[in-house]
């Protein structure tokens, strides 16, 4: 039988029992908590949905102006507006128990104790697939610090490790000096997964008024269609760095985008600034990727993987 | 308009009724200065459109300029599948919407977003618009007017230019007042002062323009005896449209016990919001649209 004749496979396993029937799911603060999207476009045909960032308590989020569009890319600097777990696991996981796809709620705090609070709130709820540990975002205080330092970054994982038995997916900054030493130290620490990456520090500048468009310190998280080739650069280290699944994020609009994550050893993809302009995207590159694994003869989305990063499960 | 508050904290709206619709460009009307409509032929739209709700137009499927770019409806009729939108060539959006020509597809996202509310029992309305801010009223006149409503439009803008044409402003409407601050055309001065004298025995107050004109409108018309309902159609810095991107953050007032404001958003619970649920202080020391 040759290869072309066997049937595609396009199922990916990111551990602890979590297979997704596709690897192409949608990036946390991209999707909202699933709700608009069901009403607008539908989610069946999604590999999985990555929640919102969520914190223990209720979060108002930054003062407007929150987004910037630039070249190619947008800034936010939303703030993890949020309505607390407590909302998402009274009122949200009961309806995501009711969805054909998982959802995976991304966690985000200020501090190892918040991280492992919403977590143990979450845990054994039915509904809950998993969890996204956001130790990566901009736009909070200290929202860097659990990315950018190895130590800091394993601590955290670890302790929510202790948590839970749920599938632990960690979301890694670029912004770091080299994210290789963060990839280990979370893998090391009991991570399931590694998603990367999150967004890029970014700023931009109103001529007019002399002074940044974004308020605050005027910085905000950089993404769109500009950061692609620096999210690839990363995901290939990442993937040389770990043998667990690596999801691969940034600036992915069409299935072609999808297809080179998949050739940087990316195991799955999400989705992210492409929802804001065409909430058909996801579904376009559902589409178009199966599409392409059919034309291409391919079993497995991996076997695009470059030869040099070596064959998937043995990195 | 209590119907119309308990929409605003429920913070739900029914997003099925959008469509992402491959719209074709049927006409380009430029007009004074930068300042154009763009018609284009979108049936499913058209059919659902309501005043005051908006659409987001795909303006390139390239990435720049990224986002689409949302506008309020001009015009809608179900009849001949045809939408229409009026807008001034500001940035890199418009710009390119600018140079659309017949025949030019374009996907359109709509309709979005919470419109006016359409009174049950018919009275006397004013419509009140500063510059761009007449873009929805055609819509807004031509509905309300199916309802037997009285219509006095109070058109302000900074000068002549920035005025809503005359050809364009649906027939029929009782009183059209014309305002502009250097004096170019109609009386000299803001909305408000063309407002003013008409407050007694209105029903409802419709305002659409910069945050500041809705503002003096929205609290100008709470010192009435009885104060009209007001409907105002607030902007903000748009990136989905529909919720998810939580960019187009406005201040409200707060709800419950609680009395602080909150964050709510343009795309959702607006743009159009009871004049009396907007923390006006906290949106004014908002900077301006940038970028």
């Amino acid at each position: 039988m040759s290869p072309s004749s066997s049937p595609f496979d396009a199922r990916v396993d990111l551990g602890r029992g979590l297979v997704l029937t596709n690897p192409i799911s949608v990036a946390s603060g991209t999707f909202g908590f699933g709700f608009e999207a069901v009403q607008l476009a539908g989610i069946d045909h999604l590999g999985a949905i990555f929640s919102k960032g969520t914190t223990p308590l209720p979060r108002e989020g930054n003062a407007p102006p929150r987004i910037a569009e630039t070249a190619a890319g947008m800034l936010n600097s939303i703030g993890l507006q949020n309505p607390g777990v407590e909302v998402v696991a009274r009122d949200y996981a009961p309806r995501w128990a009711e969805w054909p796809i998982p959802v995976l709620v991304n966690v985000a705090g200020a501090d190892v104790t918040e991280y492992v609070t919403v977590v143990q709130r979450l845990d054994g709820l039915a509904g809950v697939a998993g969890i996204e540990l956001n130790i990566s975002c901009p736009n909070i205080a200290h929202g860097l610090d659990f990315a950018t330092e190895p130590g800091a970054a394993a601590r955290c994982v670890a302790a929510v490790r202790a948590s839970t038995d749920l599938p632990l997916v960690v979301k890694l900054s670029p912004n770091v000096t080299d994210i290789a030493e963060v990839a280990r130290a979370v893998e090391d620490a009991g991570a399931d997964a590694i998603s990367a990456v999150n967004t890029f520090l970014g700023l931009k500048v109103d001529l007019g008024s002399r002074r940044p468009v974004l308020p605050g310190h005027g910085s905000g998280g950089l993404s769109g269609p500009a950061i692609k080739p620096m999210a690839l650069a990363a995901v290939i280290r990442v993937r040389r760095a770990v043998a667990i699944p690596v999801i691969g994020i940034g600036g992915i609009s069409t299935a072609s985008d999808a297809l080179e994550f998949f050739v940087a050893g990316a195991d799955a993809v999400q989705v992210g600034t492409a929802n804001f302009n065409n909430p058909l995207a996801s579904r376009e590159i559902v589409a178009g990727c199966l599409d392409h694994a059919h034309r291409w003869g391919l079993r497995r989305f991996s076997d695009l993987r470059w030869q040099d990063l070596g064959p998937p499960g043995a990195s | 308009m209590a119907g119309t508050s308990a929409r605003v904290l429920a913070g739900e709206n029914d997003l099925a009724r959008s469509v992402d619709e491959l719209a074709v460009c049927t006409a380009i009307r430029p007009l004074q200065g930068n300042l154009f409509e763009i018609s284009f032929r979108a049936p499913e739209i058209a059919g659902r459109a309501q005043p005051g709700e908006f659409a987001q137009i795909w303006v390139d499927t390239g990435p720049v300029p990224l986002l689409r770019r949302p506008f309020s409806f001009s015009r809608a009729d179900s009849g001949s599948g045809a939408i229409a939108f009026y807008l001034a060539a500001i940035g890199e959006g418009s710009r390119r919407l600018q140079r659309f020509r017949p025949g030019d597809q374009a996907r359109i996202l709509g309709p979005l977003g919470q419109g006016f509310t359409l009174p049950e029992r018919p009275g006397r309305s004013a419509l009140v618009s500063g510059g761009l801010g007449a873009a929805p009223f055609p819509l807004l006149a031509e509905r309300l007017q199916a309802r037997g409503e009285e219509l006095v439009w109070i058109n302000g803008a900074a000068t002549r230019s920035g005025l809503y044409p005359d050809d364009m402003v649906p027939r029929g409407i009782g009183e059209i007042v014309l305002l502009t601050e250097d004096g170019s055309r109609g009386q000299v001065g803001r909305v408000t002062a063309g407002l003013l004298p008409r407050l007694q025995g209105l029903d409802r107050v419709y305002a659409c323009g910069p945050n500041q004109m809705l503002a003096a409108v929205a609290g100008q018309v709470a010192t009435a005896a009885p104060a009209p309902d007001v409907e105002v159609s607030i902007e903000a810095p748009m990136g989905c449209g529909f919720g998810t991107c939580l960019g187009c953050a406005i201040p409200l007032l707060g709800r419950g016990a609680r009395d602080e404001s909150l964050l709510g958003l343009c795309c959702r619970q607006g743009p159009v919001l009871p004049g009396a649920v907007i923390d006006w202080e906290r949106l004014l020391q908002q900077p301006a649209h940038l970028g």
